[in-house]
């Protein structure tokens, strides 16, 4: 892993993320604990890059924020600290407030916690969490609030119930799909008889995250995220994890329910119901649109940009459901060895057999090169076998790839900003036809 | 010795005694900040905000043919990502067929560097964007943490900038070293006249003989420079070009938008005449100083009082007062036509305002002149260069509430609430909690809109017109989504959280 710099960079910092996690909860108030622009400087990534996920109940320019100025970071933060907490529990209406510190506060070295155990000995419900910019991206800090939350604010239950499980590993925000995602997935485990907690939807509850100690199991449909925060609840409320690729459509899907369904000991049976149920449903829709794909040669190569969730779903997706060729996978997280080997083994073994050739790559403006490099450009022969027809999904930075390689393009990875992401998600079975829904919109586009 | 002679710009709370908080009555917040009373003032509870680095990258990240780095944390250069939506959506507007955006890297300072500096990092980002984008200009704006660690991005920039072809700008916005985020206009200008005012050798013109000498000489004489901001739409740029087209004049508009090779010919023009004073003061009189070029710094042209004042301001410099007489008396009689149901329609109406000094206070001041009464306005800062529209408020008013304030949603929305405003003029990322308040909203700068000019003026009071018809949208918002504050906050005193800080 190289520390250089990054172009345009598909995330928040670390505070962002957390900012954005927290504010996600139903009835958490963030607190920051920064420098006076933090909370502008995120609210104007978020309205660029979130699918337009406006400021909602406390979050964008409402936080409340200390504000540190020069005379704190030289004398220490914490009485400014105290004095804002003060004010914002008189003045803002939360039912938890999570403190999140900064870059200026992380270096300078407040002692939140003593800050906080202050007030939590006169019953303000609050906790915080270390989330200065600089100790990583997005979804460092949505682990960090996770992790607090798990620490401080989730109650210890010996007692577990076997069909209640938590749902995790999508990061709002970052995910610009995150509401929809979650909805789609727990829908889909509720009916194999499940109880989902999935933290950060309309259906969820504080009362809920609260008692989130007695699942039977942690799901993380992610490799990445939210690992660090799912050992850290193994080891203080004894609840076990399994993760699990992003599932999108319906063979990723089938594969999610039948592992969950195994690590749970659900009824074979009921699984199996489930899945042919859902895959009827999931055929009806695609059976009226095939005339179109067949008719049309709706067939494409692609090129999948994305971080590690959507990368390796929107890949196995385009193979495996579609029957496209993902030709480059473009994954621009910043992964460690132990990462890459798990992506690697998971896109060598999709059902379909066909393989994509994986880059590494943060920055848009280099992605054109891995593309030549992988499909050789023309050298003014007569008969050229292009990379056509091609589409690209990514973000919205990749239209300027898909014009100039003369591809489509849709935008499903962060940053999201020329599409309004509400209801709308990519996982399950629903999400998959979502997801055909919208790039075969794209090929029609013209019409 | 000139400021920009300095590595970095001073604070304006050090230059102006700009100031940013205050609630009462506008005579009240003349007489204190005259006296300098309110220098001191501090909230006790406040709201994230904007910071220097943010509207500095607002002007950085339009210099065309440039990479702007932004030496900091992953998350500082975020707003790029908006900011180059509305970038692009210029560029479309402007003609281009394969607009861009803007274009930024972040050097991603993580836990090692801060212990370790980044100066290294900076330095083959540098490189790598000379390299792989060959810009006209490398940007490189510093937040908070280099601030704090000590990295010196001057020094950086002097001892890479004869390894690349780009010219290094080395930009100071570290958000913690002000209160003001005004302070970034003087950041990014004084990093443009350190850097791109001189022209290079070889791009000096050899003038031949006597006639093409006159010539020249007479070209200049008729050049301005013409100001322009961020937050500027083409519209406006389109509206004051035509109106100083209208006077002879020829226009060049800086620094938005402007080529950095382009910035040296803002040195040689007869006069710079600003659009916002709180924005060009320190660039305007830098260029008077240095290169000796007059500039005008009164009036943002918003309405027609302002736009009439700012016209003739111009004329009577070139002495063509007659001309800009007839252009007057020729847009304002048109004016009036197309105004007059409209004025109808919006007499009595109430409205609020809330953004930047200058464009806040002369907005208010055309609402007035269209017969509406304004119940409160909200400056992100206030100084010098906000009491010429503020005192024209103040004739018609003398006791019109002013809360100064860098947004601070949760003292709008008590105002609001106690006055119930028809109507909400606000900056980006403030008006949404106006309209969960239930009030509608025109955003005061931005999109297709013109704003400044008479075509500015016209626009404004067809939108707020617009606006008016039909207020379900934030009226059913009113009704189904909650602000996050207790009840009892709306019948508390707006300002009770603004603790004076006397005259320390």
């Amino acid at each position: 892993m190289k520390n250089r710099f990054i172009e345009r960079p598909r995330s928040f910092c670390a505070l962002g993320g957390a900012m954005l996690t927290a504010g996600a909860i139903p009835g958490v108030v963030p607190i920051l604990h920064t420098a006076m622009g933090c909370g502008g400087s995120i609210y104007w990534n978020q309205i660029g890059s979130t699918g337009f996920l406006g400021a909602g109940y406390c979050g964008g320019l409402a936080v409340p924020s200390s504000n540190v100025k020069e005379k704190d970071i030289i004398f220490g933060g914490t009485e400014r600290l105290t004095e804002q907490i003060e004010n914002t529990v008189k003045l803002v209406e939360g039912d938890l407030y999570i403190v999140l510190t900064g870059c200026m506060t992380d270096i300078i070295g407040d002692d939140i916690h003593s800050v906080i155990r202050e007030f939590q000995s006169k019953d303000v419900k609050i906790i915080g969490a270390e989330t200065g910019g600089f100790k990583g991206d997005g979804y460092k800090g949505y682990d960090l609030v996770l992790q607090t939350i798990i620490s401080n604010f989730i109650e210890k239950k010996a007692e577990k119930i076997n069909n209640k499980v938590n749902l995790w590993g999508i990061v709002p925000g970052q995910d610009a799909f995150w509401r929809g995602n979650l909805n789609n997935l727990r829908s889909l485990l509720n009916k194999l008889g499940l109880e989902v907690n999935s933290f950060f939807t309309e259906s969820d509850t504080l009362e809920g995250v609260k008692n989130a100690g007695d699942a039977a199991l942690n799901i993380l449909v992610s490799e990445f995220y939210g690992i660090d925060a799912a050992e850290i609840f193994e080891d203080i409320h004894g609840v076990p994890y399994t993760t699990f690729p992003l599932p999108i459509g319906a063979s990723a899907t089938e594969e999610f329910l039948k592992k969950i369904s195994e690590v749970l000991n659900i009824d074979k049976a009921l699984t199996d119901k489930v899945i042919e149920n859902e895959n009827t449903f999931y055929y009806k829709y695609i059976d009226r649109i095939a005339d179109t794909y067949n008719d049309q040669d709706f067939q494409r190569y692609a090129v999948v940009v994305g971080d590690g969730n959507y990368s390796l779903a929107l890949t196995r997706f385009l193979a495996d459901d579609l029957g496209w060729m993902p030709e480059l996978t473009v994954i621009t997280d910043v992964f460690d060895e132990e990462k890459q080997l798990k992506i690697s083994d998971y896109l060598n073994n999709l059902n379909s057999g066909y393989k994509t050739k994986v880059v590494y790559e943060t920055d848009a403006s280099e992605i054109q090169y891995h593309l030549s490099r992988h499909w050789p450009r023309s050298n003014g022969q007569r008969f050229y076998d292009a990379f056509s027809p091609a589409f690209v999904v990514g973000s919205h930075l990749e239209r300027q790839l898909a014009k100039d390689i003369g591809a489509e393009h849709l935008t499903v990875s962060y940053p999201v900003g020329n599409r309004v992401v509400l209801t709308r998600g990519y996982t399950g079975y629903l999400g998959g036809l979502n997801m055909i829904e919208d790039i075969f919109s794209v090929l029609v586009a013209q019409r | 010795m000139s400021y920009v002679d300095e590595k970095v710009a001073p604070r304006r709370e050090e230059r102006l005694g700009t100031i940013i908080d205050f609630g009462g009555c506008a005579c009240d917040l003349k007489k204190n900040f005259n006296g300098g009373c309110l220098k001191n003032n501090d909230r006790g509870f406040c709201q994230g905000t904007i910071c220097q680095l943010l509207p500095g990258l607002s002007m950085l990240n339009t210099i065309p043919d440039s990479v702007v780095i932004v030496h900091g944390s992953l998350g500082c250069g975020g707003a790029g990502h908006s900011q180059s939506a509305s970038i692009r959506g210029r560029q479309i507007l402007g003609g281009s067929d394969n607009p861009r955006g803007t274009l930024w890297l972040s050097t991603n300072l993580n836990e090692s560097d801060v212990v370790n500096g980044g100066e290294a990092k900076l330095e083959e980002a540098i490189i790598e964007a000379d390299r792989r984008y060959r810009p006209a200009s490398i940007i490189v704006v510093s937040s908070c943490v280099p601030g704090i660690i000590g990295d010196d991005i001057d020094g950086v920039a002097a001892k890479i900038q004869p390894q690349v072809n780009g010219v290094i700008l080395s930009v100071h916005c570290e958000g913690f070293k002000t209160k003001v985020m005004a302070t970034a206009y003087d950041a990014v200008y004084h990093a443009i006249s350190r850097n791109l005012l001189e022209a290079k050798k070889e791009e000096i013109i050899i003038i031949h003989d006597e006639l093409e000498e006159a010539t020249e000489k007479i070209r200049r004489s008729k050049q301005v420079n013409l100001m322009n901001v961020s937050s500027g739409t083409p519209g406006d740029e389109q509206e004051l070009t035509r109106l100083l087209n209208a006077l002879g004049l020829e226009v060049k508009i800086f620094p938005c938008f402007t080529h950095p090779d382009d910035m040296k010919y803002a040195t040689q023009a007869a006069l710079s005449i600003s659009t916002c004073p709180t924005h060009d003061d320190y660039f305007l009189k830098y260029l008077n100083e240095k290169f000796g070029v007059p500039y005008l710094l009164r009036y943002m042209p918003i309405g027609i009082e302002n736009t009439n004042s700012w016209l003739r301001d111009v004329s009577k410099f070139f002495h063509l007062e007659e001309v800009a007489e007839r252009i007057i008396e020729r847009e304002t009689v048109e004016l009036e036509i197309s105004l007059k149901t409209i004025r109808e329609n919006l007499k009595g109406k109430k409205a609020m305002l809330s953004a930047g000094e200058v464009r806040t206070l002369a907005t208010a001041g055309w609402l007035q002149e269209l017969g509406l009464e304004i119940i409160a306005v909200r400056p992100y800062h206030y100084d010098e260069f906000g009491e010429p529209a503020l005192d024209k408020l103040i004739e018609k008013d003398s006791n019109l509430q002013v809360n100064v304030g860098t947004v601070q949603p949760f003292e709008t929305v008590n105002i609001i609430e106690r006055n119930r405003p028809d109507i909400y003029l606000g900056h980006n990322s403030d008006n949404i909690w106006a309209a969960k308040s239930g009030i509608p909203i025109l955003p005061i700068y931005g999109g297709p809109n013109t704003y400044v000019g008479y075509v500015g003026a016209f626009d404004f009071a067809r939108s707020i017109n617009r606006v008016l018809k039909n207020p379900a949208f934030n009226q059913n918002l009113r009704k189904n989504v909650r602000q996050p504050y207790f009840k009892d906050w709306y019948t508390d005193q707006p300002y009770k959280y603004i603790v004076q800080g006397g005259d320390i």
